[in-house]
């Protein structure tokens, strides 16, 4: 299967009368990448997704796949994928049907048109489900006939919005090593639309995090999540505690496992555990300063370490390099 | 223990539900069982306990030429009523669904204004339009006003499945690579084909038991079957009135049970 | 056959006419055809089998060209919406009280006579009387039909309907949308009061007569009487005499008051554009032998003297000059006058 690159350039997109949806995002991606857009609801994620499918037509910037401009090329033509939250399998139709339908739009001959159909079904491991219709099918089931009816017309672009989103959290998690393994065995650029970052962080090669139509970042997970360039992307991703500086100074941030919990009179602040969150591997503690701030702590639960009770009295150690500074 | 379990208590609720549907069932069907009753009691008037069974009113409808014409003319009329509501009625509500027109509203609500005038003012206007233009009376003006009444179902019923109608199913056609025409005919018509094929059944019955419009619009020995069986109740009320209605019923019922078995009225999208 | 078209919204009815109009004023006249068309109204029923069958084809025949029989209901109403310069019929066939409003609106001539019809010269003065507009060319005579299985003496009053041992038995018509009621009404006032036209008598009479079964129609009132549900009802003769040889026990009696005339009236649209075969078929159904046909076919009354009637007919119709002094014509243009305040003064009585 080939993949290819894609490149927007300065695009903008306006609803008529409402505020800017996207506001001049340039993006490239790689061919065979794994890319996230990451953001709150209506952050312009779903719309920028929507443009590079071609079913929003940008006001002015230009998209690029595999080198050419398709700004202007239809929907039907531009030969990508597509799995929607909602999956939008055809309820009139089939499994069978529903996955050959891309295939028939193309006029393949029909014993190609079976084979490849077969094919992508036992790929999906959904072979003996064929004659089924999607009423008849589990969410998973669903998701999985979404997902071979976009890729068994070998798109070289695969666009997923919110794929996983209605799937309950252990089909989700399982969903999700496979969905990565997919791309990575057919080796096709795969863009997709969430709004949750564990997920994001999970599954992406890159990232790009937006907010209001713009985006804030873009990186590898280990680069968003451990140098977040600006306050919205430390908070969107993961916990994170703002740090006091000077007036007029850059920002500073630290993870909560950068954090240490040592006995009273140790560290930087002393104070007392307000709450603590038992997260299985860990616990996150909220610590009170007598100063009057509220910190975050993470702590693992290496070897038989219990967690502490709410009203110990702790001291909170980090060092300086742990801390990140935020540009804005 | 178990004895006692299996010994079903007397559910009062219950009960009291099961009363209550068939006394609707009862309601229902009860007009429907005096007119069978009437038609085949050999008496020319309704009489309770019937005096016997005959034939011969049915005998009576199906053997008067004019009983026949109109039936069959009643027929053709609805049939063609059912095709161009169906074809106008469902391209008007993909308009008004899709179509992005200003005053959506309005133009709902004026797609509906047959249903909200009086049908006999609606034939009466269109009868002196077509004597002031000089038409007369012909059949395909008794067409027009019947699919006047009967297009607002189609749209009604059409509206309804276009309103609950998930677009990224179409969208996700054109991604495969249908264009807008195929994505129309492969998706959309026949998503939205049982809210159209409904409301057709609506206009077919509208136009079959169509009273108030024929009733101007009618010509002389071309009358539909409810403007005969008016007429005819007026000089000879008897059981071929109750015949008529009878075969009315059975015709108007089996077109429903054809049409359902061709088309699958039974949804498989969500109403 | 009798019933009052339900419309008198007329304004309405006009609002819509106009806005029709309006769309398609000034359109083409329709071209004639080679052969004239005359558009007529008729009955239906055995009245129409017959017309239908016999009498329309021969006069198409004689007179070489085509009617055209509208036998749906309302006539007067499609009149009145149709172009007075081009009506959509020739020739009106109602009962009398609707050519009486029709005249009112000039949908139909005031007078005819027996220079346009030879044949008017020999019919019996009330069928081209004062209280007639156009031409009476059959009349029934509005009595009582009764059962003869019930006990009941052969009524020889109006009054004999108001026997206590009728409660509930007895048969009548709801008045605003039927003339025989109406004509029930005004022949009340005359036996309970001064006159047809004392319309205090006959509501008071009218209130005496409860219970009484209601019908709209008169085919409902036959089945009713052969139902047995009612005893004795307000009925026209043929109503009663079309069941002769079925072994129906019902009959008609003629009150000694008198019956009241439900004339079958002809009359010419002045819009027509074939005006002397419309004269020509109103003379043609004044003919003898058509008269007789027609008369003993569906049990009415011819106008022409000259019909010889078989004496089955001959014994029970009204064609003698001392039969047809009995009959008493309603002034339809009074009631029609009052007809609303009537309407709903009768309501009222008639409804708690």
């Amino acid at each position: 299967m080939s993949s290819a690159a894609i490149r927007l350039e300065r695009v903008s997109k306006r609803f008529d009368g409402r505020v800017v949806a996207v506001d001049d995002v340039s993006l490239e991606i790689a061919a065979g990448e794994f890319f996230a857009l990451l953001g709150p609801s209506g952050c312009g994620k779903t719309t920028t997704l929507r443009m590079i499918a071609g079913f929003e037509r940008p006001d002015s910037g230009r998209i690029h796949v595999g080198g050419a401009d398709i700004t202007d090329v239809a929907v039907h033509r531009r030969d990508m994928g597509m799995v929607f939250q909602s999956y939008a399998l055809f309820p009139h139709r089939t499994v069978t049907e529903n996955v050959a339908f891309g295939l028939r739009m193309r006029e393949l001959p029909k014993p190609e048109i079976a084979r490849r159909v077969e094919a992508a079904l036992a790929q999906v491991a959904l072979t003996g489900l064929e004659a089924r219709r999607p009423a008849q099918l589990s969410g998973g089931q669903q998701q999985r006939v979404a997902l071979a009816r976009a890729l068994v017309i070998e798109p070289r672009v695969l666009l997923c919005d919110e794929p996983l989103g209605a799937l309950d959290r252990k089909l989700r998690q399982q969903m999700q090593f496979e969905l990565k393994e997919l791309q990575r065995r057919l080796g096709v650029t795969l863009v997709f639309v969430t709004h949750d970052q564990e997920e994001a962080l999970a599954m992406s090669d890159r990232i790009a995090v937006m907010d209001r139509g713009r985006i804030e970042q873009v990186g590898t997970p280990a680069e968003i999540y451990g140098r977040p360039r600006t306050r919205f992307v430390a908070d969107f991703i993961g916990e994170i505690n703002f740090l006091e500086s000077e007036p007029g100074a850059a920002p500073r941030a630290l993870r909560p496992e950068r954090v240490r919990l040592a006995p009273p009179g140790e560290g930087r602040v002393a104070g007392a555990i307000e709450t603590a969150n038992f997260l299985g591997g860990s616990t996150l503690y909220r610590v009170r300063g007598d100063d009057g701030r509220l910190l975050l702590a993470r702590e693992t639960h290496a070897g038989d370490r219990a967690p502490r009770d709410p009203g110990q009295r702790v001291g909170l150690v980090w060092s300086d390099e742990d801390a990140v500074t935020l540009e804005r | 223990m178990s004895a006692a379990r299996n010994r079903t208590p007397f559910d009062a609720g219950r009960a009291v539900y099961l009363a209550v549907n068939a006394l609707l069932v009862a309601f229902l069907l009860a007009p429907i069982a005096v007119i069978l009753v009437f038609a085949l009691n050999p008496t020319p008037y309704i009489s309770f306990p019937p005096v016997g069974v005959t034939w011969r009113w049915f005998d009576k409808f199906f053997s008067g030429a004019d009983f026949m014409n109109a039936l069959w003319l009643s027929l053709w009329i609805a049939a063609c009523v059912l095709v161009l509501s169906i074809l106008i009625g469902g391209a008007s509500a993909l308009a008004l669904a899709r179509g992005n027109l200003p005053g959506r509203a309005w133009l709902t609500a004026f797609f509906m204004s047959p249903l909200m005038l009086p049908a006999i003012l609606t034939g009466l206007a269109l009868f002196q339009s077509y004597l002031l233009a000089g038409l007369g009376r012909p059949v395909w003006g008794l067409i027009i006003g019947h699919t006047l009444v009967a297009v607002p179902y189609v749209i009604r019923t059409t509206l309804a499945v276009l309103h609950n109608f998930d677009r990224r199913i179409e969208e996700a056609a054109a991604v495969l690579g249908a264009g807008p025409i195929r994505v129309f005919f492969e998706v959309t018509l026949p998503l939205i084909r049982p809210g159209v094929f409904a409301g057709g059944v609506f206009a077919f019955i509208v136009s079959f038991d169509q009273f108030p419009v024929s009733l101007f619009l009618v010509q002389p020995n071309g009358e539909t079957l409810p403007v005969v069986l008016f007429n005819y109740m007026k000089f000879d009320l008897d059981g071929a009135i109750a015949a008529a209605s009878t075969v009315s019923i059975l015709m108007a019922l089996s077109v429903v049970l054809i049409l359902e078995k061709l088309i699958g009225l039974k949804a498989y999208v969500k109403l | 056959m009798t019933r009052t078209v339900p419309f008198r919204r007329r304004s309405l009815i006009r609002t819509a006419a106009g806005l029709a109009a309006a769309a398609t004023l000034g359109a083409p006249a329709v071209l004639r055809a080679q052969t004239r068309t005359l558009r007529i109204t008729t009955w239906g029923g055995k009245w129409g089998e017959m017309m239908k069958g016999q009498v329309l084809p021969a006069f198409e025949k004689e007179f070489k060209c085509t009617v055209q029989a509208d036998q749906a209901f309302p006539f007067l109403p499609k009149l009145q919406a149709s172009p007075k310069g081009d009506p959509i019929y020739d020739v009106l066939h109602t009962n009398s009280n609707e050519q009486w409003k029709a005249v009112d609106e000039g949908l139909v001539m005031a007078k005819i006579t027996a220079r346009e019809v030879p044949n008017i010269a020999d019919i019996y003065p009330y069928a081209i009387s004062d209280k007639i507009v156009g031409v009476s060319i059959f009349t029934s005579a509005i009595g009582l039909g009764f059962r003869t299985d019930k006990g009941l003496a052969k009524p020889t009053s109006w009054k004999a309907l108001a026997d206590s041992k009728l409660a509930g038995q007895r048969g009548g018509y709801i008045i605003p949308v039927n003339s025989l009621g109406q004509a029930h009404l005004m022949m009340l006032g005359k036996v309970y009061g001064k006159g047809l036209n004392d319309l205090d008598a006959a509501f008071k009479a009218m209130a005496e007569l409860k219970p009484i079964k209601l019908v709209d129609f008169t085919g409902q009132m036959e089945k009713m009487l052969l139902a047995g549900e009612v005893s004795m009802g307000v009925i026209h003769d043929s109503g009663i005499y079309r069941y002769d040889g079925q072994n129906q026990p019902v009959d008609f009696a003629i009150p000694s008051e008198g019956v009241l005339a439900l004339e079958q009236v002809l009359n010419v649209t002045p819009g027509s554009k074939v005006r002397d075969l419309a004269f020509a078929y109103i003379d043609y159904m004044l003919r003898p032998d058509v008269q007789k046909l027609l008369a003993e076919g569906v049990w009415y009354s011819p106008s022409n003297r000259k019909v010889k009637l078989d004496p089955k007919f001959d014994a029970k119709l009204f064609n003698t000059e001392a039969k047809v002094a009995q009959l008493i014509q309603p002034d339809w243009k009074w009631y029609n006058a009052r007809k609303d305040d009537i309407d709903a003064r009768v309501t009222r009585i008639l409804r708690d």
